[in-house]
């Protein structure tokens, strides 16, 4: 089996599920974003949004932000560092393999 | 979410950031309105153009004022949709704040755009210009294209087509090409007002989740 597809086996596991991808994905092309927007953009359910934002966030890839704007609460999601790097390692691993 | 799973886990992730990013984009109707409202003020003020003399205050007016709107327009137009979004809409649909416009892209399109115009000037001065039904089935084609691209959306693919066939037809009825623009932006400029107005509504009338 050829390198590049044996990679495959070391593939980030919280990244790749397709929940969670879209919203690191999201992420990645913004500066920030608060939950409301993610789940409206992904489509995902209030509380399975939550559940998969809790794993990012216990893995050190978005951080959460709890804040408000005026009266309005917001919590505003962004990806980390650790995060970033995570994600260019699955799109070259991915685009590599495929 | 088992097709879009299915879907996802065979994309890039810029390619899946990009679609729902311009999904979320087109979501309220805003653009589409804006757009609307864009190419009604170009056709109005074309048409002045059209039905008053060159030099009399109305038309030079007009052409100042089709100046200023097609170069202040385009590069206001993301922070009045920011500005609206967040002071009406935040509630409805989150907040987001962008990644700072690329500059290099950004220097290159308009880097292109000038040769364009450039060009088109060069050629109008040898008499080089095409035919005005094809520049007018061009615009009609080329803007539909772009309508479609853009959206990638049901209503955006029905408006490509619809300015598609309007400037063939506009380009076969002989009409001047002043005439012709007026034609086709005022359409495009409708449809996209009425659209986006009623995807606004529709947004609004979404209940609170």
């Amino acid at each position: 089996m050829s390198a590049k597809i044996q990679q495959l086996g070391e593939i980030d596991r919280v990244i790749h599920e397709p929940a969670r991808l879209m919203v690191v994905a999201l992420l990645a092309a913004v500066a920030e974003a608060d939950f409301q927007y993610l789940r409206q953009a992904t489509g995902l359910t209030q509380g399975n949004l939550s559940a998969h934002l809790s794993k990012l966030e216990e893995a050190g890839y978005v951080a959460i932000e709890k804040t408000f704007r005026g009266k309005y609460p917001l919590t505003i999601c962004r990806l980390t560092e650790r995060g970033t790097e995570v994600l260019n390692k699955y799109r070259k691993v991915i685009k590599a393999a495929l | 979410m088992n097709d879009i799973s299915h879907r996802i886990a065979n994309q890039n992730p810029d390619v899946i950031a990009n679609r729902l990013l311009q999904k979320a984009h087109n979501r309220d109707g805003l653009p589409e309105i804006a757009i609307g409202v864009f190419f009604l003020l170009i056709a109005g003020m074309m048409w002045l153009t059209v039905i008053f003399p060159p030099r009399s205050p109305i038309y030079v007016a007009s052409i100042l004022g089709l100046m200023l709107t097609m170069m202040v327009m385009p590069l206001r137009l993301q922070r009045i949709l920011k500005k609206v979004r967040r002071h009406f809409l935040i509630e409805k649909e989150g907040y987001v704040e962008f990644k700072p416009a690329n500059l290099k892209r950004s220097a290159i399109l308009a880097v292109l755009a000038l040769v364009i115009a450039v060009g088109a000037i060069i050629a109008a001065y040898f008499g080089a210009f095409p035919p005005s039904s094809w520049i007018l089935a061009a615009t009609g084609i080329g803007g539909g294209a772009i309508l479609a691209l853009a959206g990638r959306l049901p209503r955006f693919y029905t408006g490509g087509a619809i300015m598609a066939a309007a400037g063939i037809v506009v380009a076969f009825a002989r009409v001047s090409l002043e005439a012709g623009f007026v034609i086709l932006y005022g359409l495009m400029g409708l449809l996209s007002l009425i659209s986006g107005c009623a995807v606004l509504l529709l947004f609004l009338r979404q209940p609170a989740e």
